[in-house]
């Protein structure tokens, strides 16, 4: 089964991802920080990763860039609630950035995107 | 014996003697002088002596006082004249001299200068070229040429000037007015030829330089130490070379010639001229540099024009990084919760959710509703930040007040809340809204955020002109950069809800003419005091 990482600091956005994937057919976990999302990472591995970039004191480009090279097997989506984050070189490193939005679909669009390319 | 001469008579009449001018009437009374004056040089006198009979000593002794005198009165005669002649000279070069010590534009300088030289007035010179070293000291190069082209020209400008009866000054001023340029072009294709590598240590012009005197060149056709070309150039075969030297400094050359008059310069000339090339190299010199020293400072403003639109620049630039900086944060924290409210919203049409589900989603629209709240209660009072109403106000019972507020929140949270307010506290001069707002964002701040937190102080005291408000709490010391940071508006350590709400503390403060400080407490801990007037200021307003 695709496995789904979500890392973001709103409860309330990790818990709607998490149904809303989950109902897709997805299996997923969720962090709220960074060191969760490692110690998961540790535990498992994950097809994608969903990453918001502003994580309270922390910034989600900081484990985009160790993800990039630590797991390569691995796609990383970036969801923010910014927009301007397109433009930051950094976050080119992503393999997809969705814009965070009460429809889904874009994200889930993404999702499946990366994951065919992937099987290609 | 009879004499033709009327030189034996004293008090003699107009008709007597031929001799006596009008104006010199004082020799009718005075037979010494006007035997002196008149009669040694009379031609009856000296046929008088004639007619003295040869035997007679008295005739020769005479003969030999008179041509004696004749001599002497002959020297001192051309003395007087050459002395009148340096006391003009003396009184032309202090007017010079005058001109040159005040003068800082070179223009200006050398119109003087050339003037000077080829004026009837000055040293009568019929042409006049001034060479100056390039910046680079590698080259002489033609500057300026004065004077006539060809002999129709000298007789017409010699005609002016001497109808005109300017003095010096006058010719010189009406030269930098409305000659100087057409000179320069004048002369242009000579001073073209003019140029000289001051590496070339055969040229005459570097001779003069290096030995440091004038050189007067005769013959400069058939010179072997004047360059062919130059002697061309120039068309005559007699001109003089000055150089213009001012400390140790070589500025230049100036030729001059009697291109018209072929009149020769005489060795007094040259003297001359070397006396005056001395104030003119100095002058040259001084008002070359301030013409340098005018354009470095005239490039400094333009740079510091420059600087000043580039820092404008940065100013605008930071207030518009600012106002993307607000706008992106007030966007993200909209967009967060109405991502979730939506998202619940949908997840609750459908029509596969759970009872228990469906109540946690409608708890999550809640929470989210009650979040897109916060943010727009703080973005007004950002608002009302801007415009604050003034009065004086008891700061204790604004801390009662707000602490109370805060009680069921404290509770919650498990601290215990002390207060410590000054009996004899002096009214404030304050917005009391604001400082409200301030003081119940720090404890909420300290309250919600702060680790380790079971007590908080509200404390009030009074200082000479001032009145404190402080928060203590005896958690975790904050470090500096964390301190920095919670006083920085949108910074990305907090939701907006604080990271608005301590930087609009420091706003609202500095608007009071107050200050706001956060530091560490001695016995452990965090202290937030904000310092308030207790009189009024014009400039809090």
């Amino acid at each position: 089964m695709t496995r789904i990482l979500i890392v973001d600091d709103e409860a309330s956005i990790r818990l709607l991802y998490s149904q809303e994937l989950t109902d897709e057919g997805y299996e997923v976990d969720a962090a709220g920080t960074i060191a969760e999302a490692l110690a998961l990472l540790k535990e498992k591995s994950y097809d994608v990763a969903l990453l918001d970039i502003k994580l309270k004191n922390e910034s989600g480009l900081d484990l985009l860039q160790q993800l990039v090279k630590e797991r390569h097997d691995m796609s990383v989506i970036l969801s923010t609630a910014f927009s301007c984050y397109r433009d930051d070189f950094s976050a080119w490193l992503a393999d997809g950035y969705v814009v965070k939005s009460s429809d889904m679909q874009e994200l889930k669009d993404e999702i499946k995107r990366l994951l065919e390319r992937k099987a290609r | 014996m009879e004499f033709e001469c009327c030189w034996f008579n004293s008090g003699r009449s107009p008709l007597e003697c031929p001799n006596i001018e009008e104006g010199e009437e004082y020799l009718y009374t005075s037979q010494r002088k006007r035997l002196v004056e008149k009669c040694l040089t009379c031609p009856s006198f000296r046929r008088d002596l004639e007619r003295i009979p040869e035997d007679n000593e008295l005739r020769h002794i005479v003969s030999i006082l008179r041509e004696e005198y004749l001599e002497q009165r002959g020297h001192l005669n051309s003395l007087s004249a050459f002395l009148s002649s340096k006391s003009r000279e003396i009184k032309f070069l202090h007017e010079l001299s005058m001109v040159l010590q005040t003068s800082m534009d070179l223009d200006e300088v050398l119109s003087v200068a050339m003037t000077a030289i080829t004026s009837g007035k000055g040293f009568g010179m019929n042409r006049a070229f001034l060479l100056m070293t390039d910046p680079e000291r590698r080259y002489l190069r033609g500057h300026i040429g004065v004077g006539p082209r060809n002999y129709e020209e000298a007789w017409q400008i010699w005609d002016e000037v001497d109808r005109s009866n300017f003095s010096l000054a006058e010719l010189s001023r009406q030269f930098y007015k409305s000659k100087l340029s057409s000179e320069k072009a004048k002369f242009q294709d000579i001073l073209e030829h003019l140029t000289v590598p001051l590496h070339d240590g055969t040229h005459i012009f570097n001779r003069a330089l290096r030995e440091r005197r004038p050189i007067l060149v005769e013959n400069a056709f058939q010179n072997p130490e004047v360059d062919p070309v130059l002697a061309s150039t120039l068309g005559v075969d007699h001109f003089l070379v000055m150089p213009l030297i001012s400390r140790n400094r070589s500025i230049g050359i100036l030729l001059t010639d009697n291109f018209v008059t072929n009149k020769l310069i005489t060795p007094r000339d040259m003297q001359s001229l070397q006396t005056f090339a001395f104030p003119v190299a100095f002058a040259i010199e001084r008002a070359s540099l301030y013409e340098r020293l005018h354009e470095e400072v005239e490039k400094q403003v333009q740079a510091n024009q420059k600087l000043q639109e580039q820092q404008e620049l940065i100013v605008r630039m930071e207030k518009m990084a600012v106002v993307g900086r607000i706008t992106a944060t007030i966007a993200h924290s909209i967009r967060n919760p109405l991502a979730a409210i939506g998202g619940y919203a949908r997840a609750l049409l459908k029509s596969s959710a759970t009872l228990e589900q469906k109540r946690e989603y409608l708890e999550n629209i809640v929470v989210e509703a009650g979040h897109l709240d916060e943010v727009l209660h703080e973005v007004l009072s950002y608002s009302d930040s801007l415009h604050p109403v003034m009065d004086y106000w008891d700061l204790n019972q604004l801390a009662l007040a707000v602490t109370s507020e805060l009680k069921p929140l404290l509770r919650e949270r498990d601290i215990t809340l002390d207060l410590n307010l000054d009996a004899d506290l002096p009214a404030a001069w304050l917005d009391y809204k604001q400082i409200s707002y301030c003081l119940r964002t720090i404890v909420n701040h300290v309250a919600t955020n702060q680790p380790q937190v079971d007590r908080i102080e509200v404390q009030t005291s009074r200082g000479h002109d001032t009145v404190t408000l402080c928060v203590n709490d005896n958690g975790l010391a904050l470090t500096g950069e964390l301190k920095k940071a919670l006083t920085t508006p949108f910074t990305a350590i907090e939701k907006l809800g604080m990271g608005i709400g301590l930087p609009l503390c420091k706003v609202i403060l500095e608007r009071h003419g107050c200050s706001f400080v956060i530091e560490d407490r001695p016995e452990g801990g965090n202290r937030y005091c904000i310092v308030l007037q207790h009189k009024k200021e014009e400039k809090t307003l």
